[in-house]
């Protein structure tokens, strides 16, 4: 998860980005309570979604004001705990977890050294979450082991291997009736869509170290934006088919701003490269 | 059966004209078209039976409670029109239908004769899996190898318009209506500006 899946803010209702931040504040407090001191570090907008989708539809949000973990000093307004937050916080450290043994792995004893500091770290957090959610650990576990094999063998189907990252954030919904299958499929074209725009992201610097990138194994090395943001395009188009079956109550019209207006345009920031500069700014760093 | 006024979401004092208007964007939200190949098709069918059900409840009751009324309701469009003359490829699209990917790729496979439909099916297996990539290459083939044919070309100009299809109101052409600003402005506001 890399922080792709955000709201765009001059379109977003005022009640709609108070959501948003009430979401974002209460999933970290959830975090703080559940885990930890450590794990809110690794609180990010990829699972602020996760969370508002978790959401029974009818659930209204309740606010509620808390400390903030950033700043102690300040009272921030928080969604109340629920347990589409706390499936949302246990799945966030497993997948955070999993992503630092990614990079333990891809990037080499010295280069993944900090990774390696920082899953040290998480580790009690992650054991304790993996025995909350152990069938998604181990899903999770599954996918990354099949990507890993298909990078090894330099796949070239696109398709394929976007498939191993899709499924895995398709089993953070729960399978069950008509709202888990919707959830299924949205879930599975927003892992999709994840998993290309990072390959695209990654294009210039994997040519350069000479790593596999499927964008570049299934175009050419210097990939092909039109053909690849149409298919990132169908994937969109699958979402929001997928968003309007779904009961989502009152998070519908921030769900309906993220995937109509955020992820086109950070789809648009990743092709023209403006991405490097947007994604830098951390999104632990509260200024308000 | 639920309340008419409810599933079309507005209040019982609407209206015609109100009625109307909200049938026809809930029409327009659920069409056949936007869900064509799409693995969650029968939901969207459900609910474009519901709406139609109650809009057609709510103007019985307001021209009277009888008689007949001409129904503007939007018929049904998911009938699968097309067919197949080749028996594995019929059994293929049943198996597709209702849901069988895995059973109907494996028979699909068995087929040594590669054609239209072939790719055509392999395509839409493809769609239904998210595959968006290969959906795409077999469709192209299937038009390449039998340009005439309806089915095909309407598959491959679905995938073309990308995420075309149904957007709420205010989210009308997608980003291009944003013309206003440049990408730099618009991308300072996606949140993350420090700002959330």
């Amino acid at each position: 998860m890399f922080g792709y899946v955000r709201p765009y803010r001059p379109e977003l209702k005022c009640k709609d980005f108070d959501l948003y931040r009430a979401t974002y504040c209460g999933l970290c407090r959830c975090l703080r309570r559940r885990y930890g001191l450590i794990a809110p570090m690794f609180l990010n907008f990829d699972f602020t979604f996760l969370a508002l989708v978790l959401w029974e539809g009818e659930e209204r949000w309740e606010p509620c004001r808390g400390r903030c973990h950033a700043n102690p000093l300040v009272k921030k307004t928080m969604c109340v705990q629920s347990p589409a937050l706390e499936l949302a916080a246990d799945e966030s450290v497993v997948l955070a977890w999993w992503k630092l043994r990614d990079s333990v792995k891809d990037e080499g004893f010295f280069g993944g050294l900090p990774a390696r500091g920082l899953s040290l770290l998480l580790g009690r957090a992650y054991g304790k979450a993996a025995r909350r959610v152990p069938d998604f650990d181990r899903g999770v576990k599954v996918c990354l082991e099949e990507l890993e094999k298909l990078e090894q063998e330099r796949c070239p189907s696109l398709d394929r291997t976007a498939d191993t990252f899709a499924r895995l954030l398709q089993s953070a919904a729960p399978a069950q009736g008509e709202q888990g299958r919707i959830l299924g499929q949205l879930l599975y074209h927003l892992g999709r869509w994840i998993y290309l725009a990072d390959a695209r992201d990654d294009l210039s610097e994997d040519q350069a170290a000479g790593r596999y990138n499927p964008v570049a194994a299934r175009y050419g090395p210097s990939g092909d934006d039109k053909a690849l943001a149409l298919t990132m395009d169908q994937s969109l188009g699958q979402m929001g088919a997928a968003l309007q079956l779904g009961e989502f109550g009152c998070r519908k019209a921030l769900l309906e701003n993220m995937i109509y207006l955020g992820l086109p345009l950070v789809q648009r920031a990743v092709f023209d490269g403006s991405w490097a500069q947007i994604k830098k700014q951390k999104i632990w760093r509260h200024d308000t | 059966m639920r309340d008419p006024y409810s599933v079309l979401g507005v209040s019982p004092n609407a209206s015609d004209e109100e009625v109307k208007k909200a049938y026809r964007e809930l029409a327009r939200k659920y069409h056949p078209d936007n869900y064509q190949n799409n693995p969650l098709a029968d939901l969207a069918e459900e609910k474009m039976k519901e709406i139609n059900e109650a809009y057609d409840t709510i103007t019985k009751q307001r021209s009277g409670g009888g008689g007949y009324q001409s129904s503007q309701s939007y018929g049904g469009g998911y009938q699968q029109s097309y067919s197949s003359n080749n028996s594995t490829y019929a059994r293929v699209r049943s198996m597709i239908n209702g849901g069988d990917l895995a059973g109907a790729e494996r028979l699909l496979f068995e087929v040594n004769q590669r054609d239209g439909e072939w790719y055509f099916l392999s395509g839409s297996i493809a769609y239904r899996k998210g595959w968006m990539d290969e959906a795409m290459q077999n469709y192209s083939r299937a038009v390449q190898m039998d340009p005439n044919n309806m089915e095909y070309r309407q598959a491959l100009a679905i995938m073309q318009r990308g995420a075309g299809g149904y957007r709420p109101a205010g989210y009308g052409g997608g980003m291009d209506s944003l013309d206003c600003c440049t990408t730099m402005l618009c991308l300072n506001c996606l949140c993350g500006g420090g700002h959330c």
